[in-house]
């Protein structure tokens, strides 16, 4: 066994309230592939900003080859060989292919000798086993075209751990076996690869080497040879898995919802299905299969280009959000940042924001009190930690903001409920709560979309699951015929093939 | 078409779109009066852009990393008044130091709009904002004992003729020596952001201000820089005014900014930063330049319709940009696409078979 | 490293105390002013001091809206000069004062379309429209006007902009107080003003709630377009003439009340409390300059100085306190540490 390249030793950081990492060590060793996992806080993003200099633990330290080190921003983690690739891409969308790779270098001269460069860059995708046109702009490249990128820059400075963050959540499954194929090559040329990964499908497809961490302890760390899925799972979650996944029955009333032929140019294909009142549909597919730009068809923030959107019966073109919100069609974003909640403001307007003209008095004005009442009352029946509805979403933990973002969106009293990805993020314990929160909505009668990646999640709670598979639905299953095989086929193109289990 | 996109980038389309404009009016207007082309509109036309472009300089690099400077105006106003003050006392003092002089006060006053901005962080349209206001108060302060004006005559000889120096004559054309000196300024700052890694990095800051940092530049100090070449320009910019105009009032300079952040961006400068090029802000100047020259001349318009003109102008420039260019990035993306997927296919038939 | 929660409590915090710190400098100048100038505090006075600058405060009202919202507007000044132009070339061609005055307030509003369509709609940088149009308007004055200056006004516009219409109250006063209670409840208790604040602060969440954010902007640079005429009218009437350069360059002195204000040039965040306060404090400011002898052009250097500190000093002291704060938590951690290692040695020794 070789000298491990990178060591974290006895790691703790703690960040005002939460403990983020709690002596935490890990070795890392040339020429290993070595997964993280994790669930969503549980300190794997907090480990590697440490790693890459972003952050300073608070005791603890950190040896390169058995040199210890303090590094204090990016640039020294760079000048030892760390580098790290964030879900972000840090590209530089203006300058073109080969400068991104060498934009950061000090030692290239004086002056900028561009057919060098194109030289240079040409060189080192050739190393990775890549084509490219170096002298393209950046802008147009794909998302694997820019992780591509970035991995040539990284190779460029000499890395020699090269971290990388969830870089399969967008890609389609084509380009992440393309991907896969670039890591092996990085770690047979030496280089220690540390990978963040969501899907334990992949994750065990790829990893030499699996450690677990959970609410900032370190619970295991083993060959990959040496563990089951089952086992990762339990040490990430804690406990038994069956326990989460409740789902009552419930009567299914008439169709409120009915999509037929549904096509965007370049984004989705003839999608079909019903969806009846108290149903939960669950949209199942990888990531680039193209299921929010569906419900961003069915909300009016980009409308389809063909076929036909009935509700209650009536056929409907829905051209704006506005439009959609009257109809009855409320969605909940995947992004809660972005696009979900306004983090300044408080509680109780965030929840008021669509429907903020049925608060105001006969003048036009808002109805504090009211909004104050209403807020109050979702907060207890959807039991929100905070001390008061007047505290701004800021400081709310991941999943009180999930819980206040679909607070917003039940006040609309929709008759379609579109939940894009609504346990990502958050602690086991509220993931729960959302599940429960599903169950009684569909009880009451509203139809539910469920867009989710989280395979047991769409098993477990969904009525019928429709996959979809870059742009194309695959097909709709019922619960009873509807297995992970069957559903992860399809996902992946395959709807006859079955796939081996993992051992 | 795929060889136009080896060839060129899209901005450079652009910027050969703005020269095709240019010739367009000059050919225009070349019908529509008489004595259009002679070397006496040459000469008005070029000085009258001499300075503007220098000052475009200055606003196309802050520019480019996404900030702006309003502040530039005042500064020309006050180094063109300091040293219209200077020179008024003692002249002896000859046209290179004095080029020196007004280079170095201009530099100085770049220096604070970029201590403020890069180092204590206030947004850039917020402390140009302030110090053009305070620098436009400097100009009355320090201009007080003169009474407010700068006399011509009370310059050195070589001052009051050095708008009329020319490099060379080619028959009518007249190219004077701040013609020359701006055309150089030019070429000086192109070749920098093209050759120079510094400004390659002002592109990146203003492309991707998140992952330059994450890759290590010292975004503050870059910016920093850019402000102080900023000033240095602008004080240029002040020693060619002074020159230019011989007499100033306290007013000197007020709007140059405005002209400058016009002449970029219908050059083709994003205001939002990471793209343009000097000859871009050049070329834009240019054509401003002309077509302000040219409605001034053309007796069917009062010569009050100028700054109407120049606005809508600006206006179109921007919302053709918006529609055009990102169509052209397109087409230029699926091109280099087309590319890889060519160059994927040489190299697997080049492979031995599996 | 300082959570993000820590340093939003800390910014709100410190935005409540700087419309405190805007009130005391306000109190300080007024009462170094009154110490000076025995008639300071005269309801007279004080009049006088709104009443020179009442078309600033009045656009400066609609600029805090715009700036919230995330935007800009830079042709302000430019369309009080139209709307000036308008009004006194329709006077001198001979038409009826009420017509002229109704033309150029409609003037503003069409500048405010010309601006929100290409904003709202066009999607373009308001920075730049707006640029666009303070260059465009103040060409359309130069038009109409070229380098004459008007001075012949009806009395009855004369007397609007010069005379006291309620008590000691000019108009101009008037229109102020009017316009700043309506601004103040359509900003904090109305749906739009309250869209304006979300648009500010993140626009695709506003689009994604079902907000309409282009009939937000384009009302927005409407509004602006019309109480920018609306001041350019009362400016003229104040000073019974107009030329093409009227209102040149006001556009700086009302970002600059709303920017002093705390109200943020990045959108989402600011009251109209905060800029009354700066418009008092900048208000008594050159009062008390003009008194002092202080020229108005040497004053503009003041305020600019004061502009830039309003942001730079908060920026160095979060900057101080985090870096204090660092230090702190760093030791703290430093002698848990000890700490526990003098446990660890006691329950080995045992």
């Amino acid at each position: 066994m070789t000298e491990p390249i990178l060591e974290l030793l006895h790691i703790s950081k703690r960040f005002d309230m939460t403990q983020a990492l709690d002596d935490v060590s890990l070795a890392i060793y040339p020429g290993e592939i070595h997964a993280l996992v994790g669930e969503n806080g549980a300190g794997k993003s907090t480990l590697i900003k440490i790693a890459t200099g972003v952050h300073q633990p608070d005791t603890g330290e950190i040896r390169v080859q058995g040199r210890p080190v303090v590094i204090h921003n990016s640039q020294e983690a760079q000048a030892l060989g760390i580098a790290a690739i964030y879900q972000e891409p840090m590209i530089f969308p203006d300058l073109n292919v080969a400068e991104n790779i060498f934009i950061s270098h000090r030692s290239r001269g004086p002056f900028v000798r561009w057919n060098q460069m194109y030289k240079d860059a040409e060189e080192i995708l050739a190393k990775l086993g890549v084509v490219m046109d170096v002298r393209q702009s950046a802008q147009g490249l794909t998302v694997a075209q820019q992780q591509t990128v970035e991995i040539a820059r990284a190779i460029s400075l000499d890395v020699r751990v090269l971290i990388m963050d969830e870089p399969t959540s967008a890609l389609s499954l084509h380009e992440v076996q393309q991907l896969f194929k670039l890591v092996r090559s990085l770690r047979d040329r030496g280089i220690a690869v540390l990978f963040i990964g969501h899907r334990l499908e992949e994750v065990f497809e790829i990893a030499d080497r699996i450690t677990v961490l959970r609410d900032g302890k370190l619970i295991s760390s083993r060959p990959r040879s040496e563990v089951t899925v089952e086992q990762v799972i339990r040490d990430m979650v804690g406990r038994e898995v069956e326990e989460f996944f409740a789902k009552s029955s419930v009567q299914h009333g008439e169709v409120v919802l009915s999509v037929r032929g549904l096509t965007k140019q370049n984004v989705f294909y003839d999608v079909n299905f019903d969806l009846r009142r108290g149903e939960v549909l669950g949209f199942a597919g990888l990531v680039g299969s193209h299921r929010t730009d569906v419900a961003l068809a069915l909300f009016g923030i980009e409308p389809a280009d063909a076929g036909e959107i009935i509700i209650d019966g009536k056929s409907v073109r829905i051209r704006s959000p506005q439009q959609a919100m009257e109809l009855g069609i409320a969605y909940v974003t995947e992004d809660r940042r972005k696009y979900g909640l306004v983090m300044p403001m408080p509680i109780c307007a965030n929840i008021t924001l669509p429907t903020l003209p049925q608060f105001l008095n006969g003048l036009g004005l808002i109805q504090r009190q009211k909004e104050i009442e209403v807020a109050e009352q979702f907060r207890q029946r959807l039991n929100i930690m905070t001390p008061s509805v007047l505290n701004t979403v800021e400081r709310l933990s991941g999943g009180n903001q999930q819980k206040v973002l679909l607070c917003k969106w039940l006040n609309v009293q929709p008759k379609v409920l579109i939940l894009d990805e609504p346990t990502r993020g958050i602690d086991v314990g509220a993931k729960v709560e959302v599940h429960h929160m599903i169950n009684d909505l569909a009880a009451q009668g509203i139809g539910i979309i469920l867009i989710s990646s989280d395979l047991p999640e769409v098993l477990a709670m969904s009525d019928r699951i429709l996959v979809m598979h870059e742009g194309r639905q695959m097909g709709i299953y019922t619960r009873e015929e509807a297995t992970q095989e069957k559903i992860m086929a399809a996902a992946m193109g395959h709807p006859e093939a079955i796939l081996e289990r993992q051992a | 078409m795929k060889f136009i996109t080896r060839i060129l980038r899209p901005e450079q389309v652009r910027e050969l779109v703005t020269l095709f404009l240019i010739v367009i009016i000059v050919l225009g207007f070349g019908t529509l009066l008489t004595d259009y082309y002679t070397g006496r509109t040459f000469v008005r036309v070029s000085t009258s852009i001499a300075i503007i472009a220098v000052v475009a300089m200055a606003q196309t690099l802050v520019a480019i990393t996404r900030n702006i400077d309003l502040s530039l105006g005042a500064i020309v106003g006050f180094c063109a008044f300091f040293l219209g003050v200077q020179l008024s006392y003692h002249h002896e003092i000859g046209p290179v130091p004095a080029a020196l002089i007004a280079i170095a006060i201009g530099t100085a006053m770049g220096m604070i709009n970029g201590l403020i901005i890069a180092y204590g962080r206030v947004p850039a349209i917020i402390t140009t904002i302030g110090t053009m206001a305070i620098y436009r108060t400097a100009i009355v302060l320090y201009s007080a004992p003169e009474g407010g004006i700068v006399s011509a005559h009370r310059l050195p000889m070589w001052a009051r003729q050095f708008a009329s120096w020319s490099i060379f004559k080619v028959g009518d054309l007249d190219f004077r020596v701040m013609v020359g000196i701006a055309i150089a300024v030019v070429i000086l700052i192109q070749l920098m952001l093209t050759y120079l890694p510094y400004g390659r990095r002002l592109y990146a800051i203003g492309s991707n201000p998140e992952a330059a940092r994450i890759a290590g530049f010292p975004a503050q100090r870059i910016v920093f820089i850019a402000y102080l070449i900023g000033g240095a320009l602008a004080g240029l910019g002040g020693y060619l005014f002074l020159l230019q105009y011989g007499n100033l009032m306290v007013l000197a300079g007020v709007g140059l900014e405005f002209d400058a952040v016009a002449a970029a961006v219908v050059g083709g400068v994003n205001i939002f930063g990471g793209t343009g090029t000097a000859i871009g802000a050049f070329l834009g100047a240019t054509l401003i330049g002309t077509l302000d020259y040219s409605l001034r001349r053309w007796p069917a318009i009062s010569e009050f319709w100028r700054n109407a003109i120049l606005g809508l102008l600006i206006l179109l420039a921007v919302a053709t940009d918006s529609a055009i260019m990102a169509r052209l990035r397109l087409i230029w993306a699926r091109a280099a696409a087309a590319r890889t997927a060519e160059m994927a296919e040489a190299k697997a038939r080049s492979m031995p078979q599996a | 490293m300082l959570s993000t929660r820590l340093a939003s409590l800390r910014r709100m915090q410190f935005l409540r105390s700087w419309e405190a710190i805007l009130f005391v400098l306000f109190l300080i100048t007024l009462f170094y002013n009154s110490a000076r100038a025995p008639a300071y505090l005269t309801v007279e006075n004080q009049i006088n001091v709104f009443y020179l600058y009442a078309e600033k405060i009045i656009v400066a009202l609609i600029m805090t809206f715009i700036i919230i919202n995330g935007e800009i507007d830079l042709s302000v000044s430019s369309v009080m000069g139209l709307a000036a132009g308008v009004l006194g070339r329709l006077i001198e061609l001979g038409y009826p004062g009420e017509l002229a005055l109704a033309a150029a307030l409609v003037t503003g509003l069409l500048c405010g379309l010309w601006n929100g369509l290409w904003i709202a709609y066009g999607r373009l940088s308001s920075l730049i429209v707006t640029l666009a149009g303070m260059i465009m308007f103040r060409g359309l004055v130069w038009v109409l006007v070229e380098d004459r200056s008007i001075t012949t006004f009806p009395d009855w516009i004369n007397n609007m902009g010069q005379r006291p219409i309620l008590g000691p109250f000019p108009l101009s006063l008037l229109i102020f107080f009017f316009l700043l209670i309506i601004a103040y409840i359509v900003l904090q208790h109305s749906a739009f003003g309250r869209y304006v604040y979300v648009i500010g602060n993140n626009r695709e969440v506003a689009r994604f709630s079902g907000v309409k954010v282009e009939t937000v902007k384009l009302v927005l640079f409407i509004a602006s377009g019309l109480i920018s005429a609306l001041a350019g009218v009362l400016y003229t009437a104040r000073l019974g003439a107009m030329r093409a350069s009227t209102a040149e360059g006001f556009e700086l002195e009302i970002i600059t009340m709303v920017l002093l204000g705390g109200v943020n040039i990045f959108g989402g965040s600011g009251t109209l409390l905060g800029v009354l306060l700066s418009i008092l404090l900048i208000l008594n400011l050159r009062n008390g300059m003009s008194l002092s002898n202080i020229t108005l052009q040497q004053q503009t250097g003041v305020i600019g100085a004061l502009l830039i500190f309003s942001v730079l000093v908060p920026n160095l002291a979060t900057r101080v306190r985090a870096e204090l704060n660092r230090r702190r938590f760093a030791r703290l951690a430093a002698e848990q540490a000890a700490l526990a290692e003098r446990k660890e040695v006691k329950a080995e020794t045992k």
